[in-house]
């Protein structure tokens, strides 16, 4: 079986080296049919790639441990969907699910795309497979999944942490994510290569960009979830450079999302369009190159490798050769229209670009900081969680204050009387919430109080377009209110569903606020001693132990109760798994109590557990923490809408592009 | 017609200059960060440091009464010099005897005096999100 897995990565390694230098060679001299053949062997590739991961897959649910990878990551007590999930438990079988994916989206870009915009789809192949070429180098010569062994009797397992169903999901959402980002680098790129550098590859990629930067957004919370309940030290992000190779190309998405309309709607911001989805996909590659490589010292500490100089050699050419394309294509990107007032949308969602870069840059900068500084002073130098944290502050509160302007100032010029029409409300709604939460005591938190403030500011300012547009919508059509409602956000799929995320971005920054006004407390408890905080008193009754397959479990059973009302039991202890290997498998398993009404968390962290009975706490109330996992949902909501297809759009744009001599439409 | 100057160029020109400021002010106030050293390199170190090393011997003590006392050495040199760190504060779960570590703390009289809940651990055995302590 690994030869088969070995021989259809090598035939994928061949189609795509084929569909590079035929595809180019093809689209250069304009030879059709040489162009679909290049076509064909990227749709080929996708086949060989699916048969090499099914022999892996095949090999995990067989547990075949004459495979080496099997044997280092899974064992025979395994689960059969932990068995599956094993399956990127580690570098070369993620490294396969990337090859996977990316074939998988650049089959399904070609073939959709295959009658529309040809002269800049016949670039999109070669340049797509060029980067499959890339990975399936690496999985042949550098880190075959299908290197083979003597079977030992069972696997190393899995590591119990990763047994949980986010470790699942989290992994194949990121890297649908950073993948799928290929797509729109690969249009940008093919339309500098073919000189067509209208809007139409900004068209083409519309929706590619939002399935992978939605995806992105979901995978990270995911992860961000599953530190919250699994790992438990009462965080969900922690400016780990893992953690922050995704959060990168995330924001450097969200900047070219937003900035592509200004190109559709206004001609302008050609180059800078290009530059952000090209610093995306480098982006996306630095992070599975800081993940895999072991050059950062992360907490996510994957097996140190071999494959970091060949990820840095990729790095380097993909900017290396975006960087030409774009500097060569200068001439072709003028805009056709300048920016009129710093007063207009344009102008707006140019702020709001430049501070999600400024943010995108300045992590990097975190990150980077400590290869440079060894490499300039000879010292190894790390910034912490203050260095993010400030930054987030500088640019985050004022993107979010953003947020509730952007979408609803007047392009091109927006005059004073329209802003106070449109800006007032939310403006005196802003200030009295601010008003009301000072003297409720949130002063405790300058930056929270101001995200907050902020926070009311565009929800109502979202609020009131939901308001008056269904008005509008009610009288044109004489609907009932929720039908108004219904076909208002039916008709403008992109503008509410982009409303809808936007509201899930203002309850992800109330969740995150939400941290500056924790209150913690900690102490030994022995049986029958309780502490307090905040309100809560949570009493710790026994100490008691079970045995199950996996775990010899402790567990010490509390009694919360509020303001003197019982509220109910919880448990927190740890977990000793019974697997053998070199790693101590003891996990905390912590308690939350949650308070759905309020979106506050009783966080309870067993510490340490001692010989007599008596356990060291430090419990965390957490006030509004739940509403960044209700983000995740409303987010994944409002990308739905924005993503649905739309036969209008469809129509109004292939009308457009007609007109201008074109027959593309949005995909 | 004579090409005003684009008002988008203004802009981001401004903003640039803008970040550099805030980036310096920073700087400038908050230092450049943590340097990352290795026991055997502790030696000159005067102020906080982010010390990476090696689990060696059995721990001793408990982190949250007294502190938990244990040695490190360099990762990569199973015969360099070892330091007394003392800990207070969360431990991590894989925290243990031959596990890589990173704390966050001061040299003071030959003993590394660990800041509280600064401790993370790293897995070096295969793919494995541990967790950072006290954030």
């Amino acid at each position: 079986m690994a030869e088969l897995g070995r021989a259809a990565l090598v035939v994928t390694l061949g189609l795509c080296v084929y569909a590079t230098v035929a595809g180019s060679y093809a689209a250069a001299r304009r030879r059709r049919r040489l162009a679909g053949s290049a076509r064909n062997a990227l749709i080929a590739a996708f086949g060989s790639t699916v048969v090499a991961a099914g022999v892996l897959a095949a090999g995990f649910l067989r547990s075949d441990f004459s495979l080496t990878y099997v044997a280092q990551h899974s064992n025979r007590t395994l689960g059969r969907a932990y068995k599956l999930s094993a399956f990127w438990g580690g570098q070369e079988g993620s490294l396969l699910l990337w090859l996977l994916i990316l074939t998988g989206y650049a089959a399904l870009a070609v073939w959709l795309n295959r009658n529309r915009a040809r002269d800049l789809v016949v670039w999109v192949a070669p340049v797509l497979a060029g980067i499959a070429v890339g990975f399936a180098f690496l999985l042949v010569a550098v880190a075959s999944p299908f290197d083979v062994q003597a079977a030992p009797a069972d696997g190393a397992g899995l590591n119990p942490s990763l047994q949980n169903p986010y470790m699942m999901a989290h992994p194949p959402f990121l890297y649908l994510g950073y993948v799928g980002l290929a797509v729109p680098f690969a249009f940008a790129m093919g339309a500098l290569l073919s000189g067509r550098t209208d809007e139409r590859w900004i068209v083409a990629t519309r929706r590619w960009t939002l399935v992978a930067w939605t995806a992105l957004g979901v995978g990270q919370l995911l992860g961000a979830h599953w530190a919250y309940v699994e790992v438990g030290w009462g965080g969900y992000y922690a400016w780990d450079p893992v953690e922050n190779a995704a959060l990168m190309p995330f924001l450097a998405a969200t900047a070219f999302l937003h900035s592509v309309m200004i190109q559709e709607k206004r001609g302008m911001l050609k180059v800078w369009n290009v530059v952000l989805v090209a610093l995306a996909f480098c982006l996306s590659i630095f992070g599975t190159f800081l993940t895999r490589s072991g050059v950062v010292n992360s907490i996510h500490s994957f097996s140190e490798s071999n494959i970091g100089p060949w990820f840095l050699a990729f790095i380097f050419v993909a900017v290396a050769f975006a960087t030409t394309l774009i500097v060569w294509r200068l001439p072709l990107l003028r805009s056709k229209t300048r920016l009129e007032s710093l007063v207009s949308r344009e102008a707006v969602f140019l702020y709001n670009n430049l501070l999600l870069v400024a943010l995108c840059l300045t992590i990097l900068w975190g990150v980077a900081w400590p290869i440079l500084s060894e490499a300039v002073r000879g010292t190894t130098v790390v910034v912490g969680r203050p260095y993010y944290d400030f930054f987030l502050r500088i640019f985050g509160l004022p993107l979010l204050l953003l947020m509730g302007i952007g979408p609803m100032i007047a392009w091109r010029r927006a005059s004073l009387r329209g802003l106070g029409r449109t800006f007032l409300w939310p403006f005196l709604i802003s200030v009295a919430v601010g008003l009301v939460l000072l003297w409720r005591g949130a002063g405790s938190s300058v930056p929270g109080l101001i995200a907050y403030t902020f926070s009311a500011f565009v929800l109502a300012a979202i609020a009131l377009e939901f308001i008056r547009g269904t008005r509008a919508r009610k009288a044109l059509a004489s609907e009932s209110w929720p039908g108004a409602l219904f076909s208002l956000i039916g008709r403008n799929r992109r503008r509410y569903g982009g409303y809808i995320v936007h509201v899930a971005i203002v309850f992800l920054a109330i969740g995150i606020a939400g941290s500056a006004y924790d209150s913690v407390v900690e102490g030994k408890l022995a049986p029958g001693q309780s502490l307090r905080v905040a309100g809560y008193s949570v009493l710790y009754q026994r100490l008691v132990e079970r045995d199950t397959p996996h775990a010899a479990e402790v567990r010490a059973q509390l009694l919360v109760s509020r303001d003197g009302k019982v509220l109910g039991p919880l448990e927190a202890g740890k977990n000793s798994f019974k697997i053998a290997g070199p790693d101590p498998q003891v996990s905390s398993e912590v308690g939350i109590r949650t308070n759905y009404l309020t979106g506050e968390d009783l966080f309870v962290i067993p510490e340490q557990i001692n010989a007599d009975g008596s356990v060291y706490f430090r419990i965390f109330v957490k006030p509004l923490v739940n509403l960044i996992w209700l983000a995740g949902f409303v987010f994944l909501f409002g990308s739905i809408i924005a993503l649905w297809p739309d036969a209008r759009e469809q129509r109004r744009l292939a009308v457009r592009y007609e007109e201008a001599g074109g027959t593309v439409r949005g995909t | 017609m004579a090409r005003k100057r684009s008002p988008a160029r203004l802009i981001i020109a401004l903003s640039i200059a803008a970040v550099l400021a805030i980036f310096l002010l920073y700087t400038s106030i908050a230092g450049g960060g943590t340097p990352s050293v290795k026991p055997s390199q502790l030696g000159g170190q005067t102020g906080t440091v982010a010390l990476v090393g090696r689990v060696v011997g059995a721990p001793t003590g408990d982190a949250h009464a007294g502190g938990l006392r244990f040695r490190l050495r360099d990762v990569q040199n199973p015969k360099g010099t070892t330091v007394p760190v003392v800990y207070t504060g969360t431990v991590p779960d894989l925290f243990a005897t031959g596990r890589d570590i990173v704390v966050e703390g001061k040299l003071e009289n030959g003993t590394f005096v660990a800041t509280r809940d600064s401790m993370v651990t790293k897995c070096p055995s295969k793919y494995s999100a541990t967790k950072p302590a006290g954030q």
